[in-house]
């Protein structure tokens, strides 16, 4: 994926680092890879800032790489010379060559210092004429390799438009496989410029993660039509402005991140006030499904009500792997936690659930389950063998059936909020005693609008959360419905008599 | 006790330390033993003349006894042969089928249809249980027949690339969700035939009624062999990188710099993503390279992009012959491409 991100980077370059000076004339061409933001711009200090130490020593490392070393060429003293106007009172010397600088960088890496140290390194010494937007677009891919809750993420379900003529064909009945689009970097890129090139300029960055089963995509949208944007620099830091579309391998999902709104938007010059970067992301996001299509196999993107912080929650959730479709109770059968392989001897009864899991099964992919090595985390909570009272061990049972192995201590895939409306009538008992906002559970029976019933759950894992107060005995775990226990694998849903409902989320 | 020993003078008090591995090793050890002891015990009472002499030997001094004897003696015997006799299921006939109540109170009282699919990898292991909760469903859309048992997926553990959707509108059909399907959200997952007229032309269908009856064997069976398909690949892409001397010692992947292979000069090859239905592979010359393998383990089509274009002559090499992915690499070795033993990394033209 790496090699043809590059190979299509250079594809859509156009131009290297136009000039202020040169023609400025609208085109469609989407910002070059190149093009550089100052290095004295302060926002680029903070948004590299971000980053630990180590990341940014491995950020320099790849920019040195022999692969990346053209473009993202370091300040040599061979450019010292080419413009002479530059004072000679710049902390930093520049380097003679190449190897210089990257031994530099070894040194760094040798010793301990603090992060500014590297930063100012890379700003003021070596790329002092400016960060290319791809460089950004790798400091950030990092920043999301390593804090990979850092956003809130949506999961999208793609699927088929069939046209109703076709059906007449005879499917293939040997091709049961998902609706997963062939997607090549080059080509969906290209169709994503046509689709949105005419309504805002963007730039395009993508890679694979170096820690989830994940390719990212980064747009970053600028509402100008000129190659070289006369807008501030600040603008290219804004992070209101990056999309993020993330494609997880062989399932047929998109995660899209609209990036908090913070509000770093200065609003630098007239053009971009008059439209909202909200609008822009929607154009971006619309024109996905169309840039994946091709003729003949049309997709559209639905919503699975699903978000959330933690891409591996989604991964887990709305992923490749066995727990997309069985959560809650079913987890048992997701993690293989009940039965063993057929030759194993021993009765499934008589062993451990942990043992199950880390069985001698063989994984037909390395790493294809959460890469996080949820299976062994998980694993440790499910055996406690401490003495307990009858009461309490019935619970423990009832709380097992019902969670499964999830949302136990260290669940792979927490869920930072729940969203639940409740479509019952208000009866006599209120089983959720839970930290909720309900309102309104005086309106009169006879009254012919339902009283909508909103709860909201938030915090860092939501189902880990009622399963722990499960274990306290607060809430009890044979009597509260099945959307308590994650096993829908939603955030927002809609309920009716304890079932979620499928429409009108 | 040596490395304990090597790394004391780390910690502030080395004996303590040493004498806390050591507890902690006795007690890995002591409960590998305990596990080793139970494959061992129930191995013994699983086989086949332990079953038969405790079932036979004490049927003739306890005629008078009511119970079964079998059970008072020992339910564990009992347990054992229960347990082998649905390996040797599992084992023979791939899936299974088991009921499952589900937990939740607002469930419906009937018990889920499990199936579970068990698919046996190359190293001889088996993989993961896949498994398919089905849901009976009540429908009275059904013709003349009144209300009929409907069965529809409830949950899976299939991963993703597999469209359960697809097989549940094909070999499951419930009349009310097809035309949701069709019309309602337009999604349709893909094959399903809305189309009465379409109906007869396929096999599986029984044809007459306009509501195809529901065929769970066939639904199994498919998803079982694309399982095994899907088992199959990855399995075939192993070997061939255990060939080119891709994989270390213990199934693990070799560090970064491997030595491409001195016969082909492959310096990569690996899968595409999980599905394991393309295969990249990389020259040393740099030419890359991408072939599609079929469920039959078949190389159906290949693309070779050096840096004059295309390379026709290895695109057909890796489609030639009978087209097996598991002598892709014999049919790619260079002196057999070229038919002399030209260097390696040569890219011909």
């Amino acid at each position: 994926m790496l090699y043809l991100l590059q190979w299509c980077a250079n594809t859509l370059l156009t131009t290297a680092m136009a000039r202020p000076k040169a023609v400025r004339a609208p085109t469609t061409a989407s910002l070059p890879n190149n093009l550089r933001i100052p290095s004295s711009t302060p926002s680029l200090t903070k948004s590299l800032g971000k980053l630990s130490r180590q990341a940014l020593l491995d950020l320099a490392f790849t920019w040195l790489d022999d692969r990346n070393i053209a473009s993202f060429p370091p300040y040599l003293q061979a450019d010292e010379e080419d413009s002479p106007d530059d004072d000679e009172a710049l902390p930093y010397p520049a380097g003679e060559t190449i190897e210089e600088v990257r031994q530099v960088y070894e040194d760094l890496q040798d010793r301990k210092g603090a992060k500014r140290e590297v930063l100012e390194r890379i700003l003021e010494g070596d790329w002092r004429n400016g960060i290319t937007l791809r460089q950004l677009a790798m400091a950030d891919l990092r920043y999301m390799d390593d804090h990979p809750a850092s956003l809130r993420w949506t999961a999208l379900e793609l699927s088929r438009i069939d046209t109703k003529q076709k059906k007449s064909s005879k499917p293939p009945p040997a091709d049961w496989s998902g609706s997963v689009p062939r997607m090549q970097a080059a080509t969906f890129v290209q169709g994503l410029q046509r689709e949105i090139s005419p309504l805002v300029k963007a730039h395009y960055h993508l890679a694979h993660s170096a820690t989830l089963p994940l390719t990212f995509l980064r747009i970053f949208v600028v509402d100008s039509p000129y190659q070289s944007p006369r807008q501030a620099a600040e603008i290219f830091t804004d992070s209101s402005r990056v999309i993020y579309v993330a494609f997880p391998d062989s399932c047929p999902y998109v995660y899209t991140s609209i990036a908090a709104s913070t509000g770093s938007k200065a609003t630098p010059s007239p053009s971009s006030v008059a439209t909202d970067t909200r609008t822009l992301q929607r154009l971006v996001r619309d024109s996905i499904p169309k840039a994946l299509s091709r003729p003949q196999e049309r997709f559209s993107l639905q919503a699975t009500s699903l978000a959330a912080k933690n891409l591996p929650t989604l991964l887990a959730l709305r992923g490749p792997g066995r727990s997309t479709k069985s959560n809650g109770a079913f987890s048992i059968f997701a993690d293989a936690a009940i039965e063993g392989s057929p030759l194993d001897p021993r009765p499934s009864n008589t062993v451990a659930p942990g043992e199950h899991i880390q069985a001698s099964h063989s994984s037909p992919v390395k790493g294809k389950e959460n890469p996080n090595g949820s299976a062994a985390k998980r694993r440790s909570s499910t055996i406690d063998t401490s003495p307990v009272s009858p009461d309490s061990k019935k619970r423990r049972l009832a709380i097992h059936s019902r969670f499964g192995t999830l949302g136990s201590s260290l669940a792979p895939a927490p869920l930072d909020r729940l969203d639940i409306r409740l479509l019952d009538k208000p009866s006599s008992s209120d089983e959720h005693d839970d930290d909720d906002d309900d309102d309104d559970d005086d309106v009169d029976d006879s009254t012919s609008t339902l009283p909508a019933v909103s709860l909201t759950f938030s915090g860092s894992d939501v189902i880990g959360g009622i399963r722990s107060l499960a274990e306290l005995g607060i809430v009890d775990p044979e009597r509260m419905p099945s959307w308590m226990t994650g096993e829908e694998g939603v955030s927002v849903a809609t309920v009716r008599l304890g079932q979620r409902l499928q429409k009108d989320i | 006790m040596t490395t304990t020993i090597s790394r004391a003078p780390t910690s502030p008090d080395p004996e303590e330390v040493e004498l806390d591995t050591e507890i902690t090793s006795i007690r890995a050890e002591i409960q590998n033993l305990q596990k080793h002891k139970r494959i061992l015990t129930s191995s013994l009472l699983t086989t086949d003349p332990i079953q038969k002499l405790l079932r036979k030997q004490p049927q003739p001094p306890t005629t008078t006894n009511q119970t079964d004897p079998l059970a008072t003696i020992s339910p564990l015997v009992h347990a054992a042969g229960a347990h082998t006799s649905s390996n040797h299921h599992r084992i023979a006939f791939g899936a299974t089928a088991f009921p499952f109540k589900d937990p939740s109170p607002t469930a419906s009282a009937a018990p889920l249809l499990g199936v579970r699919i068990d698919v046996c990898a190359r190293n001889g292991r088996f993989a993961k249980p896949y498994y398919i909760l089905l849901q009976h469903e009540r429908s009275r859309a059904g013709p003349g027949s009144g209300s009929t048992k409907m069965l529809k997926v409830h949950r899976h553990t299939v991963p993703g690339f597999i469209s359960i959707a697809k097989l549940e509108s094909v070999y499951l059909p419930r009349p009310g969700v097809l035309r949701d399907n069709g019309d309602g959200n337009g999604d349709g997952e893909g094959s399903s035939g809305e189309d009465e007229d379409a109906e007869p032309a396929k096999p599986w269908k029984k044809s007459g009624s306009s509501t195809r009856k529901q065929d769970l064997r066939g639904f199994v069976r498919e998803l079982r062999r694309e399982l095994v398909a899907w088992h199959m690949r990855v399995d075939a892409i192993d070997f061939l990188r255990e060939k080119l001397g891709f994989v270390g010692e213990g199934g693990k992947a070799l560090p970064f710099d491997v030595s491409p292979d001195r016969d082909t000069g492959i310096v990569s090859l690996a899968a595409v993503a999980v599905e394991a239905r393309y295969v990249r592979v990389e020259w040393l010359d740099g030419r890359v390279g991408r072939f599609k393998l079929s469920n039959a383990g078949v190389v159906e089509r290949a693309v070779v992009i050096g840096d004059e274009g295309r390379d026709k002559k290895v695109e057909d090499a890796i489609t030639g012959g009978s087209g097996r992915v598991e002598t892709v690499l014999d049919r790619l070795r260079v002196d057999v491409l070229s038919g002399s033993p030209g260097t390696p990394g040569t890219p011909e033209v």
